[in-house]
């Protein structure tokens, strides 16, 4: 079975034009005019990627991600209408992987996906098992354990936490962390990085406020303490 | 009637100087018509004065000699000497052979008496006086005729005196007016500027204005002739800022609108553009990649506006962030040149990291290199330098016709192509480029512009100064970026 992609817009040229362009690329696409279609729509059948309008009728964009990132990990990219606004920070609280800004290239749009479908899919052989305090990292089981419980991580929050364990106590800068997890060249938007930075430490921290694992490193970027 | 009717102005002396100067000449003209009667009253009053205490005397004296004149022992000058007066006594007296004169003073003797005077009392044997000029002296004479001794007495009293008095009363009363004048001036000027404030408010106030803080009023004015100035300029103000708004809001609800006609048109152009080589004749390829070039352009051009607009409505944010500025400029000179493109940068530079928004300094070099692509032949340097007082030079070189001076300016306004763009072209931008990295650099507190190529080359050097500021920095090593 091929890869499954649901789109959820209320725009329907912009919906089939998304349609279109995915459909050329090979992938199957499922509509939602609305996000109560689109979790209905995931629970019956559920997708690899979601893509999500942040402008919807009814229950916005951040809702839907919310509700299905409750039931699942898959990949979700935010649709949004301007980049320099809070609507980004927001969907990528709300459990965004990426987001897009309209007008976008179907091309971009593609690369993001497969973006995405390449970090979902991808186990990492290159680092084995790390343990940091009460901390366990499993990669080849995708898998993280905090005083030996799994903690739920979504594949890009699970990527973020490989990397950085890859060179315990290194500082990495966002472009690389960037570049490394999302695949965007130097030009990336850093708000990815410290939202997911965040998401990670609400999961994986005693106090998310006064992390002990993955501390900022103030004018320079991230690291893993060891 | 043009709609850029302007109300008359004139230019020549400002309002404040014409009435600084108005109160001047107000003053110097009324104080030199008080001095000027001053002088003369108190000229004639002194000439009246004296006139009549010499008449007096004069007449006391005559009498007081004429009873020695007939004595044989006759001594004139004795006689004459034996008189009180401060002038100096002439006795005139007929004797067979002629006239006899006698007189104390030489220089004032009967030589100095005038001819009609001593004619008039000589052969009319009147009494008389008279002022006039001798030797350039101002002289009053006074002359009694004694007609039982055949004689005359005169008086000349020398009234340079007077004049001299006359003359210092003058001098002081040119100063006192010089002063006036001064203080006409002054008042004049202090006068003006009250009156002016109002008009030196609305003139702060719409510079103000003109620099894009359209919420700038007026405050109410206490004075009740101002009032209906005051107010008319902050309708004027209101309806001003509510139509710029709207215009603002309309660019950018266009720009809104635009997206997604212009994103099915994408998704179908790129839908097409995959098959491009099933499509059945050469000429319907030919017209698949016009429209794959124009709707990319037509993408560039709604991005640019929707950015503008955002600037126009002030809800441009700096998001500001550690930033290696010559890796920037590296990976934006990669990410933007066709062909590769030289950056020379000050040494010191490599390693440093600066707190700045990386994205608009991206932007501004994305757009002078795209501008040097597209009307230079593409950017054949890149630079980037320290500048004076904590900035960084960043500029984008050229060899192409160069920037003439009088488009320096205008090349950094919206649409505007300059000479050199003036022939539309197929791959030609729309003129936004240098419009936005314009507002970008303003956003980020620093300029942009455009000059020569240095050491006299043909071609344009486009400049963005920007103001840098170190972040608190520890001493970490950061990964190298690979």
């Amino acid at each position: 079975m091929g890869t499954r992609i649901l789109t959820v817009e209320d725009d329907e040229r912009i919906r089939t034009a998304v349609k279109m362009a995915l459909e050329d690329e090979g992938w199957d696409v499922d509509e939602a005019e609305t996000g109560e279609d689109a979790i209905g729509s995931f629970q019956r059948n559920p997708s690899d990627v979601v893509l999500i309008d942040i402008m919807l009728p009814g229950m916005d964009g951040f809702e839907v991600c919310r509700s299905i990132r409750r039931a699942s990990d898959v990949p979700i990219v935010m649709v949004t209408a301007r980049a320099d606004t809070h609507d980004v920070v927001a969907g990528l609280e709300a459990g965004a992987d990426d987001y897009l800004t309209k007008p976008f290239a179907p091309k971009e749009l593609s690369a993001r996906i497969r973006a995405l479908l390449r970090r979902a899919r991808s186990g990492d052989p290159a680092v084995s098992h790390l343990s940091f305090g009460d901390l366990e990292i499993v990669p080849e089981e995708g898998m993280v354990l905090k005083e030996g419980e799994e903690v739920h991580l979504t594949k890009t929050e699970f990527r973020l936490l490989v990397e950085l364990a890859s060179s315990p106590g290194r500082v990495f800068s966002r472009e690389v962390l960037l570049e490394r997890v999302w695949g965007y060249g130097y030009f990336g938007d850093g708000r990815l990085v410290d939202v997911h930075i965040r998401r990670l430490r609400t999961k994986i921290e005693q106090d998310p406020a006064n992390p002990r694992h993955v501390v900022t490193v103030r004018g320079l970027g991230y690291k893993l303490q060891t | 009637m043009t709609a850029s009717a302007r109300f008359r102005t004139r230019p020549r002396v400002g309002l404040r100087a014409r009435i600084t100067i108005s109160f001047a000449l107000g003053a110097l003209l009324l104080s030199l018509l008080l001095a000027s009667t001053t002088l003369s009253i108190t000229r004639d009053n002194l000439l009246t004065e004296r006139e009549s205490e010499a008449v007096t005397r004069t007449a006391e004296n005559a009498t007081a000699i004429k009873g020695t004149i007939s004595a044989e022992d006759f001594d004139g000058a004795a006689q004459l000497g034996a008189l009180r007066t401060p002038a100096s006594p002439v006795l005139i007296v007929d004797t067979q052979t002629g006239t006899e004169n006698y007189s104390l003073d030489t220089r004032l003797g009967a030589d100095a008496l005038d001819h009609s005077l001593q004619e008039a009392v000589e052969l009319d044997g009147i009494a008389a006086k008279m002022r006039y000029e001798h030797d350039g002296s101002p002289l009053l004479a006074v002359g009694i005729p004694l007609p039982e001794q055949e004689a005359s007495y005169f008086e000349i009293t020398d009234l340079s005196e007077i004049e001299s008095d006359l003359e210092s009363l003058g001098i002081t009363l040119i100063g006192a007016a010089a002063i006036t004048t001064l203080a006409g001036a002054a008042l004049g000027s202090w006068a003006s500027r009250r009156a002016l404030r109002p008009l030196s408010d609305i003139s702060a106030a719409a510079e103000a204005i003109a620099q894009g803080r359209l919420e700038t009023r007026l405050d109410s004015a206490d004075d009740a002739e101002l009032e209906p100035l005051v107010s008319s300029f902050n309708e004027m103000v209101s309806a001003l800022e509510h139509r710029i708004r709207r215009d603002a809001r309309f660019a950018s609800d266009v720009s809104h609108e635009l997206r997604s006609p212009l994103m099915t048109l994408s998704a179908s152009v790129d839908v097409l553009n995959n098959r491009r080589d099933e499509l059945p004749d050469e000429a319907s390829q030919m017209a698949l990649d016009l429209l794959v070039k124009d709707v990319e352009r037509f993408n560039q051009l709604v991005e640019d506006l929707l950015e503008i607009s955002r600037f126009d409505a002030g809800a441009h944010r700096l998001e500001q962030s550690p930033v290696n500025i010559i890796e920037t400029v590296r990976a934006a000179v990669e990410a933007s040149a066709t062909d590769a493109v030289p950056v020379d940068y000050d040494p010191s530079l490599r390693d440093t990291v600066f707190l700045c928004d990386k994205r608009r300094v991206v932007r501004v070099l994305a757009n002078f290199l795209d501008n040097a692509q597209k009307y230079a032949g593409g950017a054949t340097r890149v630079t980037a330098e320290r500048g004076p007082d904590q900035t960084i030079l960043i500029a984008v070189e050229d060899a192409g016709a160069g920037v003439p001076d009088d488009e320096k300016e205008r090349i950094f306004d919206r649409f505007s192509r300059g000479e050199m763009g003036g022939t539309r072209q197929a791959d030609r931008g729309v003129g936004l480029g240098l419009a936005l990295a314009s507002e970008h650099a303003h956003l980020m507190g620093g300029r942009v512009w455009a000059e020569d190529r240095p050491n006299g080359e043909c071609g344009a050097r486009f400049v963005f100064e920007m103001p840098v500021h170190a972040p608190e920095a520890q001493d970490v090593p950061m990964e190298p970026i690979t």
